[in-house]
């Protein structure tokens, strides 16, 4: 498989260094494009271009945390901080801004009553994903 | 990538300033905002046809028609408003861009009355639908009792943020839509056809024509049919290509809505008398739409329209009351990011990042509007009178603003012009703008002369609103019309 451009969608969990690593490792056969990216999600009781400066700080402790892990494997990334309704619309559409060959996006596991759950924003990105899609797990023992 | 990708719709986004950079993004397509809009005025038939008839008795088709035009002209000006302004504050967006931040806060303040008693009205009304199934809903105390408990509830899950479903929502629209246009094609086909003097008698019969002050008052309340205006502007910040796809909305809009209203309306005067249509006590003022399916002459069609106008409009109503406070959350939050509201009404919680103070204070103040319901007789007109009061305010501050913007900015780009212009000292003015001022203020004059309800507690609501305003620019050391910034520097 070879790319140009990849998004990375990080969300802050501990998924998000080993995706970025993965990345990492697959651009650098081909100088590849990445870009790491993290959806703050408004609610509707608030405007969309409302100002959450607590959570506009933790993003971009959170990005800046990745550019340090992605510097450590020897290669720079462009990190982003997008503001919408939902995240999983958002991904798709920056993929579709960014003309990217793959969206690389981390998992952890997580059980909701009792079942194995991707949520909502992974399955939107699979189904609607303008290009390839690769999903790391993290495996937590 | 596939070269027969096509992008899929999604929320706007929004790229944030960063401490480095960022920002954000749009996605909202004409659907969702058709939807959005649709939403909040096709609930209102749910409930304005019968206050509509309650003040107009047989006249409700025509004044529903004359107030069509005005919302008309009111679409108008916020398309190409919206276009050109695409934030989220509607009028008080464009009152603030068109005047300064006073005339901004006028606006906004006018506009949080009409959000604050929309969701009481939508709330009030859910009741007396599902007294279908529980009849002691009907009872006035009982039924305001539980609209209180509904809005207690929309007030907690707004405040945990709880997320609406969108596709829900598009759904009980489409069903929603599609139960109107079978109700219209039904009560043309078995009522009207049938016997079609029934309406002419029923419109001009004698006792069933409005005194001349009820038939303006009648075309002021009728204003209450057609909301959804403010919505869809509201949610133009979210539009991807929104000088595109906002005018093409309010068309969309206007034609669903006039037609449906038209034919609903008609339906209903042919299936009832207007004193029953308008009648909150015995007979359907507080649920008209279930009257028309009680007044279908098949027994299978009211087994079948009865229970499913029912639960279509109680969810079609709860919905646009979770709209209504929604509306109001935002409003308050850009009105105090713009220093017009003191800075504690945009405090996000902790953890559920969402603006509780808001929330909780216009809940509580929707809470005391329906505090009347329990004793007074004339409650439901009352509110009507008091959304009328706030709407047709803002409304005519958005004409007044676009106009304006036309006088002093003729050289901003408008994506969505109107045309149908007058050159008044070399400028372009809109005549749909200029003659929805008039229409708009002289029923807004009108409704504060005749009605002593809308007028005092209107009144003490702008002037409470103005006080909280004069002291808290005071406070920040700010002018009280402080002009917005010109085009360039970060503004339009």
């Amino acid at each position: 498989m070879e790319f140009s451009k990849i998004v990375v969608p990080v969300t802050g969990t501990t998924a998000d260094d080993e995706v970025v690593k993965l990345a990492c490792q697959l651009a650098k056969k081909s100088k590849v494009k990445i870009w790491t990216v993290y959806v703050l999600t408004v609610k509707r009781s608030l405007p969309l271009d409302a100002e959450i400066t607590p959570d506009v700080k933790k993003a971009e402790a959170i990005l800046d945390h990745i550019a340090t892990v992605a510097e450590d494997e020897g290669y720079e990334v462009e990190t982003d901080l997008l503001q919408s309704r939902e995240a999983g619309p958002t991904i798709v559409d920056e993929a579709v801004e960014r003309e990217a060959d793959l969206i690389l996006m981390g998992v952890v596991y997580k059980r909701t009553f009792g079942q194995f759950s991707l949520g909502s924003v992974v399955p939107y990105v699979l189904r609607n994903a303008p290009c390839e899609v690769i999903l790391y797990h993290q495996y937590t023992p | 990538m596939q070269d027969n990708y096509r992008p899929k719709p999604g929320d706007r986004i929004f790229r944030p300033r960063r401490i480095k950079r960022n920002r954000l993004r749009r996605v909202l397509g004409i659907p969702a905002l058709f939807s959005a809009g649709y939403g909040d005025v096709g609930s209102s038939i749910y409930y304005a046809l019968g206050i509509v008839a309650l003040v107009a008795l047989g006249a409700t088709p025509i004044v529903l028609a004359i107030a069509g035009v005005i919302y008309i002209f009111n679409a108008l000006t916020y398309a190409e408003g919206s276009a050109m302004i695409p934030e989220a504050g509607g009028s008080a967006s464009f009152a603030r861009h068109g005047f300064n931040d006073m005339a901004g806060f006028i606006a906004g303040w006018a506009l949080m009355l009409s959000y604050i008693v929309t969701m009481a009205i939508s709330a009030y009304t859910i009741p007396p639908y599902l007294s279908y199934f529980w009849p002691i809903l009907n009872e006035p105390a009982i039924g305001t009792l539980v609209s209180m408990g509904i809005i207690a509830f929309l007030m907690l899950i707004n405040v945990l943020g709880v997320r609406e479903s969108s596709r829900v929502n598009i759904f009980f629209i489409g069903i929603d839509i599609t139960t109107q246009i079978t109700l219209v094609v039904l009560g043309i086909v078995l009522i009207l056809a049938v016997n079609p003097g029934v309406l002419f008698q029923n419109m001009f019969g004698a006792g069933n024509w409005p005194s001349t002050q009820n038939l303006i008052f009648g075309i002021a309340i009728a204003a209450l049919c057609f909301t959804g205006v403010e919505t869809v502007s509201q949610l133009a910040e979210e539009t991807k290509e929104p000088a595109k796809r906002i005018p093409r909305a309010y068309i969309l809009m206007i034609i669903a809505v006039l037609v449906l209203f038209a034919g609903i309306s008609i339906v209903a005067l042919s299936a009832m008398t207007p004193q029953l249509l308008g009648d909150p006590v015995n007979g359907w003022a507080r649920d008209p739409v279930a009257g028309i399916a009680a007044n279908l002459p098949s027994e299978a069609l009211r087994d079948i329209f009865a229970p499913l106008v029912a639960v279509l409009a109680a969810s079609i109503l709860l919905t646009a009351s979770n709209a209504g406070l929604m509306g109001i959350s935002r409003l308050a939050f850009n009105l105090s990011s713009h220093h017009q509201l003191p800075a504690v009404l945009s405090r996000i919680h902790n953890r559920f990042r969402t603006p509780y103070i808001a929330i909780i204070l216009f809940c509580l103040i929707s809470l005391l509007v329906l505090t009347p319901g329990f004793f007074s007789a004339n409650f439901f007109v009352d509110l009507g009178s008091l959304y009328v009061f706030g709407s047709l305010l803002c409304f005519a501050l958005a004409h007044a603003a676009i106009l304006a913007l036309r006088m002093k900015k003729p050289e901003l780009e408008r994506p969505f012009k109107l045309r149908w212009n007058i050159m008044i000292k070399g400028r372009e003015l809109p005549m749909t703008a200029l003659l929805g001022l008039i229409a708009t203020s002289g029923i807004w004059l009108v409704v504060v002369i005749t009605q002593p309800y809308s007028r005092w507690v209107g009144a003490i609501w702008m002037v409470i609103g103005l006080i909280v305003y004069c002291i808290y620019r005071w406070k920040s050391h700010l002018p009280l019309t402080h002009l917005p910034k010109e085009p360039g520097e970060g503004g339009l």
